[in-house]
């Protein structure tokens, strides 16, 4: 029993440890090498999911220094990425609260807003209080394909939490 | 109506403000502690700055390290094959040594030539001497779709200041952008934001490499009456004072490349493990 348990914590750490990863490591889910215009976010997507799915898992906490984090490793002024994963868990968790029973497209249709929202935010702030510029183009590729790829994330974590993780959170 | 508005309302709020669980602190606090950092980094107060600095080197060692498997991972079936291959490497190796050491001699007879040019031509700023280099490992290459810049282990202790160039087998790569006590961030030459001065041609023509975010930086401000030509070299100019006039940095793909006015540069920015960075002086122009 004690040894399911610890199991279960770990999978339960898993897309906290994922979220971490992929704001301090070198990997990132830029893949121009493979298709020229090829980039998302994934960070969003895993905030979203699971902030709308199993909240225990991720904490706002962990969200907000895994932002900054970011921001530290990529060059941003700081907080601009943790203002936008908040306003993604926001999304989320209203979503949450209004719905009992959410599916894969009524959780797209929700997530095409809250990534909208977060992308203005981040895009807008760093044009205005920063000397960073920015390809526009590049953006709108980056929010298309992280929304094109949500469902087939969405349909992995699913499997994920079903299997490893255990039923939705009350 | 009012139902429904009641209703909204308390999800709004509840979303904002819910804590319980794993949920520590509630967004709308979080919300503004993230504004209040972001405001107090924007304006750049010397404490802040300070401690960004400290951060920042932690967080790139940590990074390194973690990134240490997806580093290694790629490179396991490379260093295989070269084992492999090890014998008749070699044999190709020193057939090119032997190439380079006859190359030598024509290369000693130039770079006299060219030292006793440059002395003709009073170039203060041109500084080969190895004590003004720093050899820099790369620790973090991000891949950014929207910023291009590295980062390395070297930083202000080892006399690393902004706007100073970077080189990778004496080839421009991009110059310093931040720099930390133990580290620095560098603006690659491919990124958006990165505008450098460079000649070009038998008539020394002016003009800006503009990087374009792509692995192709473009260059702007011909001249109208330029005649655009492949595979013609681009080398810094130093009109700025920062970079050293001669730096060599892409040849001119006109009309091979996908966009316009395109140069491949000589250094895949892609490909960086170790750097050079070169600490001149500014060369402050005396009226």
């Amino acid at each position: 029993m004690a040894k399911f348990n610890l199991l279960n914590k770990i999978f339960n750490t898993g897309p906290l440890l994922l979220l971490y990863y992929l704001s301090i490591s070198e990997i990132d889910t830029n893949l121009e090498k493979v298709f020229e215009i090829f980039t998302f976010n994934l960070p969003i997507i895993i905030i979203y999911f699971w902030i709308l799915k199993r909240p225990s898992v991720l904490g706002t906490g962990h969200i907000f220094v895994a932002g900054l984090i970011n921001d530290v490793v990529m060059g941003y002024p700081l907080g601009i990425s943790s203002l936008s994963y908040l306003v993604v868990c926001f999304f989320s968790n209203y979503v949450r609260n209004k719905s009992v029973n959410t599916t894969i497209a009524s959780d797209w249709i929700t997530f095409f807003v809250a990534l909208i929202f977060a992308n203005l935010l981040f895009f807008s702030l760093l044009n205005n209080f920063s000397d960073v510029v920015i390809s526009y183009t590049k953006i709108g590729y980056n929010t298309f394909f992280t929304l094109f790829l949500f469902p087939i994330l969405w349909l992995f974590f699913s499997f994920y939490q079903a299997n490893f993780i255990g039923g939705q959170d009350a | 109506m009012a139902v429904s508005r009641d209703d909204f309302s308390i999800a709004f709020r509840s979303a904002l403000l819910q804590r319980g669980g794993a949920q520590k602190f509630s967004i709308l606090s979080l919300t503004i502690l993230a504004i209040f950092i972001f405001f107090l980094d924007i304006y750049d107060f010397t404490f802040v700055k300070k401690t960004r600095s400290i951060i920042n080197d932690i967080v790139f060692r940590v990074s390194y390290i973690t990134s240490s498997p997806s580093r290694f991972i790629p490179n396991l079936g490379e260093s295989i094959n070269s084992h492999l291959f090890l014998k008749k490497e070699n044999e190709e190796l020193q057939q090119v040594i032997e190439k380079y050491k006859s190359l030598d001699l024509n290369l000693e007879y130039l770079t006299n030539e060219n030292r006793n040019l440059r002395k003709i031509l009073d170039a203060e700023n041109i500084i080969n001497d190895k004590k003004h280099i720093v050899l820099a490992k790369v620790l973090i290459d991000r891949n950014s779709p929207f910023l291009k810049s590295i980062i390395i282990n070297k930083g202000t202790q080892s006399g690393i200041k902004k706007g100073m160039p970077v080189t990778q087998d004496s080839y421009l790569i991009g110059r310093i952008v931040e720099t930390n006590y133990l580290s620095s961030r560098i603006l690659l030459l491919t990124d958006l934001n990165s505008r450098i001065p460079v000649t070009l041609g038998a008539n020394s023509i002016q003009a800006i490499l503009t990087g374009s975010g792509s692995q192709y930086p473009k260059l702007e401000y011909l001249p109208e009456e330029y005649e655009a030509k492949d595979g013609v070299t681009i080398f810094a100019s130093g009109k700025d004072g920062f970079f050293t006039p001669g730096t060599p940095i892409g040849i001119t793909t006109f009309n091979t490349g996908k966009y316009t006015n395109q140069v491949k540069l000589f250094v895949d920015p892609n490909q960086l493990s170790f750097v050079t960075v070169n600490i001149i002086r500014q060369n402050k122009e005396k009226f």
